[in-house]
């Protein structure tokens, strides 16, 4: 068993779903343009990942690096590393699985893909007090997660890179 | 991020968030333009290019991938598929996901424009439970009869569950072509 919220069967998810989750990014963001898009990243972590939420709110910071390490070990081809420092949690993505898997697959990527993380993690974030910064992308990034009471300065999206196809 | 682990629940989650935003024929549009035109298009390009040969290629290894449990049988005239064991239906009942109405709609939903497109037409019937059977011809060939092979997922003691409803395609292509047949008939 592992802190995964829902479990699967399968010990590894299967890679050829990440081309819905980016054909789902283009289509909201047609339908409803960039906040659109940024509501639905909202929505989906406020309620669907609400489990979530409530794992980090047991259990703090170290519940954040359990859960990002079982994540990454279900998702097929990430090359990741998740440490505990002593005020934020580490999550260092050397390889993106999405990313290289759309790259392998020759799809057009959304631009701004990588801001999903951003705004996913910190809905999930919120209700436990938990904050996350997120710096680089596209293929690779370091996402730190820290109590909210004493994370630095807030994350800009300029930080966070455009994906380029 | 978003993984794929557990992708069937914020599939499922995600068609609910559409049809409180745009209703359902924002759902439906979804699964054409989003599913079949972008996400499956190696299954359009391989199905419009190859007809049955190219179900063949494209179902043996995205069941496969999924770890479905499922019989495929083909003829030159027809493909077929009986699946006893949905993996992605069979997740979100296993995890008790369910946001929309009926999960089960979005395979038609992409799969039906995709044989329009390639010229094909479809029997399908879905059971709710994670078990269903679909069989596709060309247009042409769209008066014969459905096949009744010895592993029809109809056939499993399982298939007809108490007060369950069962989904039903005749030469449909479209979601909304559905006959919902009740329990025990």
């Amino acid at each position: 068993m592992n802190a995964l919220p829902y479990q699967d069967t399968k010990p590894v998810g299967a890679a050829g779903f990440y081309t819905a989750i980016n054909a789902t990014f283009r289509f909201i963001q047609g339908r409803f343009g960039g906040d659109g898009l940024r509501r639905y990243w909202e929505d989906i972590g406020t309620r669907y990942y609400r489990p979530v939420s409530e794992q980090w709110t047991a259990g703090g910071l170290p519940a954040v690096a359990n859960y990002w390490r079982d994540f990454f070990a279900a998702e097929p081809g990430a090359d990741v590393s998740v440490t505990e420092a002593a005020d934020h949690v580490e999550v260092e993505v050397r390889t993106c699985p999405m990313i290289a898997h759309l790259r392998e697959q020759s799809r057009e990527i959304v631009p701004c893909f990588c801001q999903h993380c951003y705004f996913v993690s910190e809905a999930i974030g919120r209700p436990a007090g938990v904050t996350v910064r997120v710096e680089g992308g596209a293929g690779s990034c370091r996402q730190r997660f820290y109590l909210a009471a004493v994370a630095p300065e807030a994350q800009t999206l300029d930080a966070i890179k455009e994906v380029q196809s | 991020m978003i993984g794929c682990y557990d992708f069937c629940g914020h599939y499922e989650w995600t068609f609910e968030w559409l049809r409180e935003m745009g209703g359902d024929d924002l759902v439906k549009q979804y699964w054409d333009e989003a599913i079949h035109q972008d996400s499956q298009r190696h299954a359009g390009e391989m199905i419009v290019n190859e007809g049955i040969e190219g179900m063949k290629k494209y179902w043996a290894h995205t069941l496969e991938e999924e770890a479905a449990g499922y019989v495929c049988t083909a003829s030159d005239k027809f493909y077929r598929i009986d699946m006893h064991a949905c993996p992605s239906k069979g997740f979100l009942i296993k995890n008790g996901l369910q946001q929309y109405r009926d999960y089960c709609d979005h395979c038609i939903g992409w799969i039906g424009p995709l044989m329009k497109r390639a010229g094909f037409v479809i029997d399908h019937q879905h059971n709710h439970c994670g078990q269903c059977w679909w069989e596709m011809r060309r247009v042409e060939d769209a008066a014969v009869p459905a096949t009744h092979p010895a592993d029809d997922v109809r056939l499993r003691a399982d298939w007809k569950i108490p007060g369950a409803t069962i989904d039903s395609y005749d030469h449909a292509t479209d979601v909304d072509q559905k006959e919902v047949i009740p329990p025990g008939a």
